[in-house]
């Protein structure tokens, strides 16, 4: 059984997407825990990847691979743990705000948290604010997460966050928000709760701001 | 089926046409026969003599049939090796490396911030950085071994510190023919006899005649010396423009020509086959500072052209880049030691030094060897062109990734963004995470790379006994000379 959690968290460094789909099929079809594949299989492995990530021993499209390989075996194992096994890897909801039409930055973020483990939805392009607080309210997410690239589009973050008070939700889910021209400045003003200056650093900055409330 | 197709598999750069470099081809011959050169070196003028060439006092004039017979015998490639045993440096049509310059007499002091005359422990650690940054291929001295004990042979002990902390092929200098025949000695000692040096040299020796058409007494005995015994060397004219050469460029590059033509006619007169390399460090006096300027962009357009023209003639090319006037490693030095180090790799020299020099050419500096690593590498990258085969043009992913799609994931990405140029000190991340990681600057990373490879870096050790005759033929020649 440890001998399978290693490979399974060898599979998850190597990004061996097909490959990881099977071994962790395998184990939960030998009775493995579930639980167990996910704390000691695969949260260990990507901790490794995001290790050697910061340590710039790893690479955007190698480290999007293995998001990639972790999020596909969350599809296989999710239904199969209880609400309490997932931990701090919650659920997002991911979009960019009305009138910005750019997605690479929210895309690479999303991929990011697929990849610790967080089951995201990602409600795409152009969004406008209604779109957040609907899908916010079916989801029931515990980060929401919002990019605009322009200076112009900026200001729509605020109003989301205005909304999801009015919805009376704002504290049912911490918002995390970024882009180019977005500051920390700029997400303490609007009351948004973690600012990342970059996809890559997101998710260990949401981390971060989950363990400071615990 | 496609036919007629041309595909550039790097990119190319050229400065002057065919027609050009005959043009300047035929001037220089014109100043050779017409002009011609001063030579004081008796047994070079005694070769003269027995020639078809004319010889006055000490101005000889030479037919250009006599160039025009004597280029035929020069090589097109030599390969030095190392004393790590590798055949690493490859001198042909075409193939570029980079190294230092050499004999500096003063060093940035990286603790004080202040110049001061450069020391055996300087050049040795400029030969310790050398031999660990990947993208230099040979090493000169960079600084001048100014506390040997006697001025007049310097030269070995700079040469023992050089080898001792450097494993790389080198060019060196020499005071004159006897610090020269040491040298060669030595460099010996270390391949493994003189057959072996000469099928495997460790170093090519760099000599320089004195701009307008002058040829003086030591760069001559060294120049024969190296035709002796087949030891690579380059004659290398450093004309300024302006004031020892034409301030037109065209005219800089005729008497450049000129110059090196003299040698290639006076090595073929003492022993044909000399593996002469053409050189020049072509560059304009500045009109207001009176300095030999080693920023200036004619230096780069006017070495580009020069190597142009060596390639016309079948010559290997000796050129410049990387150096700068700036007294310290600011955005003065930055600029034009980019500057220079891409129009010299563009052109296609086949060794290009004085990488890393700072204040025209007078003060060492061990961080300007560090930044050049990493623009070396820029340089590098440009210069591998685009491929645009089925692969690259990638119009099936371009197809399946679609209008709104994203490639970051896709395997196509992952198999080659690892073609891409990786910086190991440019900063390319947002302003949160470099203020995160303290603000630096390139100067603060440029300083810290070079703190870390000069405590972690130790080339492996010369043997003993090798070393110790090594250290024997320097110090017969402090006897010699007391």
């Amino acid at each position: 059984m440890t001998n399978d959690l290693g490979k399974i968290s060898d599979s998850l460094i190597k990004g061996n997407v097909d490959e990881l789909k099977e071994l962790v099929q395998q184990s939960l079809d030998a009775d493995a825990p579930p639980a167990d594949l996910l704390n000691k299989g695969l949260l260990p492995g990507m901790e490794a990847v995001g290790r050697k990530w910061k340590e710039g021993e790893m690479f955007m499209p190698e480290v999007l691979r293995c998001a990639k390989a972790m999020s596909g075996a969350m599809e296989i194992l999710r239904p199969r743990l209880a609400k309490e096994d997932l931990g701090s890897a919650g659920k997002m909801v991911i979009g960019t705000v009305a009138g910005d039409l750019h997605d690479i930055g929210k895309d690479l973020a999303a991929m990011m948290f697929e990849g610790a483990g967080y089951e995201v939805i990602n409600i795409g392009i152009d969004q406008p604010n209604e779109s957040f607080i609907k899908a916010a309210i079916e989801h029931k997410p515990t980060l929401l997460g919002m990019s605009a690239l322009l200076t112009t589009t900026m200001p729509r973050m605020g109003e989301v966050i205005n909304s999801l008070k009015e919805a009376g939700i704002r504290d049912k889910m911490a918002v995390i928000i970024g882009g180019a021209p977005v500051t920390k400045e700029f997400a303490d003003e609007i009351g948004a709760d973690i600012y990342a200056p970059n996809a890559g650093t997101a998710v260990e900055l949401a981390k971060e701001y989950y363990q400071s409330k615990v | 089926m496609k036919i007629n197709q041309t595909v550039n598999k790097s990119t190319k750069f050229r400065v002057l046409s065919d027609d050009q470099i005959e043009e300047i081809y035929y001037s220089a011959l014109e100043v050779v026969e017409r002009t011609g050169g001063v030579i004081y070196h008796d047994g070079a003028l005694e070769l003269f003599k027995n020639s078809n060439a004319i010889v006055e006092g000490n101005r000889v004039r030479i037919p250009a049939t006599m160039v025009e017979e004597a280029l035929k015998f020069y090589p097109r490639k030599i390969t030095l090796r190392g004393r790590n045993g590798k055949r690493s440096l490859h001198l042909q049509k075409d193939m570029v490396a980079f190294g230092t310059g050499s004999d500096l007499p003063f060093t940035h002091d990286r603790v004080t911030g202040e110049r001061r005359r450069t020391t055996y422990k300087d050049v040795s650690d400029a030969a310790r950085l050398v031999d660990a940054l990947s993208n230099y291929d040979f090493h000169m001295s960079h600084g001048i071994v100014g506390d040997a004990p006697n001025p007049q042979t310097y030269d070995r002990h700079q040469f023992l510190s050089m080898v001792e902390q450097c494993t790389k092929p080198m060019v060196i200098t020499s005071v004159d023919g006897e610090g020269l025949e040491d040298i060669w000695k030595m460099g010996c000692l270390i391949q493994g006899g003189e057959d072996e040096f000469r099928l495997n040299p460790l170093f090519v020796v760099y000599i320089e005649p004195i701009s307008p058409l002058k040829n003086d007494s030591t760069a001559v005995e060294k120049l024969l010396f190296a035709a002796e015994k087949k030891i690579p060397a380059m004659y290398t004219p450093c004309p300024s423009s302006g004031a020892t050469a034409p301030a037109t460029i065209a005219g800089m590059l005729v008497q450049s020509l000129a110059e090196t033509l003299v040698a290639i006619v006076m090595c073929h007169l003492k022993n044909p086959g000399t593996p002469l390399i053409m050189g020049g460090v072509t560059t304009l006096l500045d009109m207001r500072k009176s300095t030999y300027s080693y920023g200036a962009p004619e230096l780069s357009l006017a070495s580009a052209a020069n190597t142009d023209i060596s390639k016309w003639l079948n010559l290997l090319m000796f050129s410049t880049g990387g150096c700068t006037d700036a007294k310290v490693l600011d955005e003065q030095a930055a600029s034009e030691q980019m500057m220079n180090l891409f129009y010299s790799y563009l052109s296609g020299a086949n060794l290009i030094h004085d990488v890393g020099y700072i204040d025209h050419g007078t003060t060492a500096s061990l961080e300007s060897l560090v930044l050049n690593q990493e623009m070396i590498g820029m340089v590098m990258q440009f210069g591998k062109g685009i491929n645009t085969d089925d692969e690259h043009l990638a119009l099936e992913l371009i197809e399946k990734q679609g209008p709104g799609g994203e490639y970051v994931t896709t395997d196509h990405t992952y198999n080659h963004w690892k073609e891409w140029f990786m910086p190991e000190l440019q900063d390319r991340s947002d302003y949160e995470t470099w203020v995160k990681n303290g603000s630096k600057t390139m100067g603060d990373r440029v300083r810290e790379k070079t703190d870390h490879l000069l405590a972690t870096h130790h080339p492996p050790p010369l043997e003993e006994k090798l070393h110790q005759e090594l250290r024997k033929i320097c110090k017969d020649a402090d006897k010699r000379h007391m």
